[in-house]
């Protein structure tokens, strides 16, 4: 649905998006992720027909984004990073407006239809300034589904808003993936883990990694991950112990206890288990730490800034 | 510190390529400005280069991205998409323009020709030219001048054309035309060289209709020269030469600036050797003889009438014995038989109708019925004779000679038959003799077998350069003038063709005042208080 | 086409939702009336009505208010980021540009229309020259469509009103001033040429005194179609440059 190819914007010799390349199937949720100023918003823009890429090309739905705008722009909907509106509209005459402007043959019943899926029927009548800012929301995103297009392009649309309708959003995004095709994009990461079935990590323009959530997990995580908490020994004493283990790359202190890393082996456990109580310590607590995307996001980034 | 160089000189490079821009846009225009390769546009097209060399040099990427990319595309589109839109509007103006397509939406067809002037249009052969004076300043005036000019350019086919000269950039040409104010137009003849006919050069009076003043000025243009018009010098009549108050200047170049050619006609050596009045005469005018005329004189007059003639007779009251027009005598005899006209011998008094004296007589009532009259409204133009003479149009005129009167005095007035006392102490007095008025004091009447036409006034003052400008003198003398010699038939005017004008308004204070409050007030404030629901109604949903 | 359509709708909807429309239009009303009757009072006995009153103070006040009323038109969109949904919906450039000026002309005409309470005044107390009177009625309703097109081209050229209107303000002034041209400019030809020029010089000289003329209808319908264009062209300027 989605194809980007070595797309790439610069203003002046600063370059936003860096050669990107990347797919979406249909009815795949894909997320856009990265820190502030990745060139997510800056991607979407292209993708939507807004602005020009500098280089390479996109094909949404089969239709290049410069040559074949029109077409590419009948199949998209789009949430801009902003929920720009018309605040002297009432609800209802702005999702019509869209649904008119974009062809949509039964405006009226699709508008109902569409604000009924986001909460806001019974607001229709409502001027958009008096809306607050959790509901212009999700006007945007009435406004973006209003003429059921096949691809969805949501940018940040969960920031500002409570965590409750933060959560009803991501369910609707993650219900949009049954019809449409979603791209998404977010700097929260545990948000992603959510609602996507694919990950994109970029920054600087970049692309750093990309895949589901769980194989990203995977490979970004190599070796095991162990919380570790002796009890009668120092601190320093406990680090030294646990970092002589074979295997062990990295102790660092978590609270009271140790996040140890290590390299995949068997019996990593066992061992550990064995020295402590040889040591004459007690072992409290020893169980496997799961990485969050979080961590790895974070991680990722350390290592790029590093480089 | 490298990365910084390197952005610099790009930058650098950039801001030779927006120079090298502006110098090619500056070159182009001035091309098409001054039309040719002139210095300046030689100056910014090197400039222009200079900065794109530069740019190429010192910011190559940019420079080759710009060249070969999508900016340059769209942009070299756009700006050729609108050279071209611009051009086709031109083309379009340009030439509907010069297929001068005009709607005239004005109710009196202002920028419409009158089938009157279509008439006298079809009388023009020879190539006669509207020359305006505008300074720069009247430029638009000139405009709507020309939109009307044109149509004459049109309806002749050309014959008549229009040059416009500013008279601040051309003196010496104004000077020969003798312009006195800016937006003055003359019509002329021209010569076959195409240059005017200076001889033939009149102003055209600029009025309330625009119409009325072009195509009248054109008439007259055609038929000067085809007029003659002869004064009797040879019985001590008014000079037409002299320019004092008494004398007749003043018509006489009225009538010369209107087209017609004047002469002076010796009736009493012309008829000593039984002569005629010249073939051309289309007129005959006695200004006030002083001596009344022999047989002969009057059988010259009569064969004059006998072939169409037309007699002007300007009578005043004489107190001498053999004066002019006696009421016995044979003249006045010969017009009362012939035509039923006379004069009396009687000076009108006027208690009523009067300026300084009774006998001052102001017009009391007009027949507007007739030609010479039409223009003659009492209450705004009232002519004013001084010692002024009774005339009497016969009840029972001889056959084919309709006659009719013009100007009457009040019925108060009457005529003082006592001339003899009138003239040695100025005294009158009513008694029995005397005649009870209204009196006639000018009257008209036409053979229309003949075609002889006599105008008898029986004043000769309202004619003179001292009375002729007072009240409707003048309109009496000129239209007198006209009728007598056709020249009203000949520029066809009818007035009625023209518009008058839009009529003033009348309003009573009451409704003006209801006018403003319904303007002012009412209006704006019932739209604001649309605004003002409208806006409410919003607040609240 | 529908895209016309659909923006016109929404534009129209927008100038009679808001209060500032009515405001303007009471305002005009106001300015009108005042001058109407300051001419009605000074005409009554002296001189016939001027049929053209109303459309020759419009023809300056459009300098002003033809800026006003179109400033916010793209300018604003474009600072409130609506912009960049209406670029990226499916409608040509030309349908949004297109659908905002007709909506414009739209509100004017209809302010146009108002003003005709003066002519209903005018045929109840005298005899007014009513052709005369719409012909200049036209000439100020096409001269008006070609301020109004000024006034779009500057609100898509820039973000901010302020400045759109006072660079169409500035256009705008100098294009009317043809009937000042006379007095600045001594060579007769080249003041002519100037004036075939302005905006001006094709109302006073022709709609102005009862006369319509194709050129003149020519004119105004160029200026208003290269504005639109030029205005077309730089709205479609987000997607190439
Ligand atoms: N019009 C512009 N001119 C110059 N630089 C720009 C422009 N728009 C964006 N940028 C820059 O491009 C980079 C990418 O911007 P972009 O808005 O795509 O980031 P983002 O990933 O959407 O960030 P955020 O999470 O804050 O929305 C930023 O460094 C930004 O400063
Ligand atoms: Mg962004």
């Amino acid at each position: 649905m989605i194809d980007v190819q070595n797309l790439s914007k610069t203003y002046g010799t600063f370059a936003a998006v860096d050669r990107l390349s990347f797919k979406a199937e249909a009815g795949e949720v894909v997320g856009l992720l990265g820190p502030n100023g990745a060139g997510k918003t800056t991607t979407m823009r292209m993708l939507t027909g807004f602005m020009p890429p500098s280089a390479g090309s996109a094909r949404i739905a089969g239709y290049d984004i410069l040559n074949d705008s029109l077409e590419v722009r009948r199949r998209v909907g789009y949430l801009p990073e902003r929920v720009p509106v018309y605040p002297d509209m009432t609800v209802q005459g702005y999702i019509q407006f869209w649904a008119n402007l974009r062809g949509v043959r039964d405006a009226r019943r699709q508008t109902e239809r569409v604000l009924e899926s986001v909460h806001l029927l019974e607001r229709r009548k409502t001027l958009i300034r008096n809306l607050s800012k959790g509901m212009r929301q999700r006007l945007g995103l009435a406004q973006a589904l209003v003429h059921d297009p096949p691809v969805v392009i949501l940018d940040e649309p969960t920031i500002g808003i409570d965590p409750q309708q933060v959560i009803e959003v991501r369910q609707s995004v993650r219900a949009l993936g049954e019809k449409h095709t979603v791209l998404f994009s977010t700097h929260i990461l545990s948000e992603a883990e959510q609602v996507c079935d694919r990950v994109i990590i970029i920054n600087h323009g970049r692309i750093l990694a990309q895949g589901t959530p769980a194989t990203l997990r995977q490979q970004l995580q190599p070796g095991d991950h162990l919380y570790v908490q002796i009890s009668g020994a120092s601190s320093a004493a406990g680090q030294r112990l646990l970092a002589e283990i074979e295997g062990v790359q990295q102790v660092q202190p978590q609270g009271i206890g140790f996040h140890v890393r290590a390299a995949v082996r068997a019996n990593l456990r066992g061992d550990i288990a064995q020295r402590v109580v040889q040591a004459g310590y007690q072992l409290e607590e020893l169980r496997p730490v799961a990485m969050t995307l979080e961590d790895i996001f974070l991680d990722l980034l350390g290592r790029e800034e590093g480089a | 510190m490298n990365k910084q160089i390197i952005i610099r000189q790009t930058q650098v490079g950039q801001w030779f390529g927006y120079a090298g821009g502006a110098g090619l846009m500056a070159a182009l225009v001035g091309f098409i400005a001054q039309s040719g390769l002139t210095e300046f546009v030689g100056i910014a097209l090197t400039i222009g280069l200079i900065g794109l060399f530069f740019w190429a040099a010192l910011a190559p990427a940019d420079f080759r991205a710009f060249v070969s990319g999508r900016q340059m595309r769209y942009s070299t589109g756009a700006v050729f998409g609108t050279l071209l839109l611009l051009g086709v509007v031109a083309l379009t103006y340009v030439i509907l323009q010069r297929a001068v397509i005009t709607l005239d939406m004005t109710e009196g067809q202002r920028f419409s020709l009158s089938t009157e002037t279509r008439a006298v249009l079809n009388r023009v052969v020879y190539p006669m030219r509207i020359t305006g004076f505008y300074s720069p300043r009247l430029l638009s005036q000139r405009e709507i001048d020309d939109q009307f000019f044109r149509l004459y350019e049109v309806e002749t086919d050309g014959l008549i054309t229009r040059e416009y000269i500013d008279p601040e950039q051309q003196p010496a040409l104004a000077q020969r035309y003798s312009v006195t104010f800016d937006g003055e137009i003359f019509l002329s003849y021209v010569n076959a060289d195409g240059s005017t006919d200076f001889s033939t050069t009149t102003r055209v009076p600029i009025s309330e209709s625009q119409e009325r003043d072009m195509t009248g000025a054109i008439a007259r243009q055609l038929i000067s020269g085809t007029l003659t018009v002869y004064f009797e010098r040879s019985h001590g009549e008014r000079d037409p030469l002299d320019s004092t108050q008494e004398g007749m200047s003043g018509i006489n170049g009225g009538i010369q600036e209107s087209g017609l050619i004047t002469q002076p006609f010796d009736l009493q050596q012309v008829a000593s050797v039984g002569g005629d009045l010249p073939t051309d005469a289309s007129a005959f005018i006695l200004a006030r003889p002083l001596t009344d005329f022999s047989d002969s004189e009057i059988a010259v007059i009569d064969r004059y009438l006998k072939r169409g003639g037309a007699l002007f007779i300007m009578s005043d009251v004489l107190f001498n014995a053999d004066a002019f027009l006696r009421q016995d005598g044979k003249f006045n005899q010969f017009l009362w038989n012939n035509y039923g006209l006379r004069a009396l011998d009687a000076a009108i008094v006027d208690p009523v109708s009067s300026q300084d004296t009774p006998l001052d007589i102001v017009s009391a009532a007009v027949y507007t019925d007739s030609a010479i009259a039409a223009r003659l409204d009492s209450g705004d133009t009232p002519t004013l004779f001084r010692l002024a003479r009774a005339v009497e149009i016969s009840s029972n005129p001889p056959a084919n000679t309709p006659n009719g009167r013009i100007v009457l005095s009040s019925p108060q007035s009457y005529g003082e038959t006592n001339l003899k006392q009138l003239g040695e102490t100025n005294t009158y007095a009513f008694d029995p003799e005397d005649i009870q008025g209204p009196l006639t004091s000018v009257a008209w009447a036409y053979n229309q077998k003949t075609g002889a036409k006599i105008l008898l006034v029986g004043d000769s003052d309202f004619a003179t350069n001292g009375q002729v400008l007072t009240g409707g003198n003048s309109i009496l003398f000129t239209d007198g003038v006209a009728w007598l010699t056709g020249y009203g038939d000949q520029i066809n005017y009818a007035p009625q063709a023209y518009r008058t004008g839009l009529p003033l308004m009348f309003v009573t204070g009451q409704t003006l005042d209801a006018i403003a409050f319904v303007t002012v007030i009412l209006m704006p404030g019932l739209v604001l208080l649309t605004g003002f629901i409208v806006w409410t109604r919003r607040i609240r949903a | 086409m529908n895209g016309t359509w659909v923006v016109f709708r929404r534009e129209v909807g927008q100038y009679f939702a808001s209060p500032i429309a009515y405001l303007i239009a009471a305002a005009l009303l106001l300015v009108t009336g005042l001058y109407f009757n300051a001419d009605l009072t000074f005409s009554v006995g002296t001189k016939p009505a001027e049929p053209a009153l109303i459309p020759l103070l419009l023809s300056f006040a459009m300098v002003f208010c033809a800026p006003l009323l179109t400033m916010r038109l793209l300018a604003e969109e474009r600072r409130e980021g609506t912009l960049e949904l209406l670029l990226t919906a499916p409608v040509s450039d030309g349908a949004i540009v297109l659908g905002k000026f007709l909506s414009a002309w739209f509100y004017y005409t209809i302010l146009l229309a108002l003003t005709f309470i003066y002519q209903i005044i005018l045929v109840s107390i005298t005899q007014p020259d009513m052709g005369h009177t719409m012909a200049a009625y036209i000439g100020i309703w096409l001269y008006g469509g070609a301020t109004l097109a000024v006034g779009i081209l500057f609100s898509a050229i820039t973000e901010n009103q302020i400045v759109a209107a006072f660079l169409s303000i500035a256009l705008l002034f100098i294009l009317w001033m043809g009937e000042l041209i006379g007095q600045i400019i001594t060579n007769l030809e080249l003041a002519e040429v100037v004036r075939q020029l302005t905006l001006i010089g094709h109302f006073t000289s022709s709609f102005a005194v009862g006369l319509i003329r194709a050129e003149d209808i020519a004119y105004y319908a160029g200026i208003t179609a290269l504005m639109l264009f030029i205005a077309i062209r730089v709205v479609e300027s987000n997607r190439w440059r």
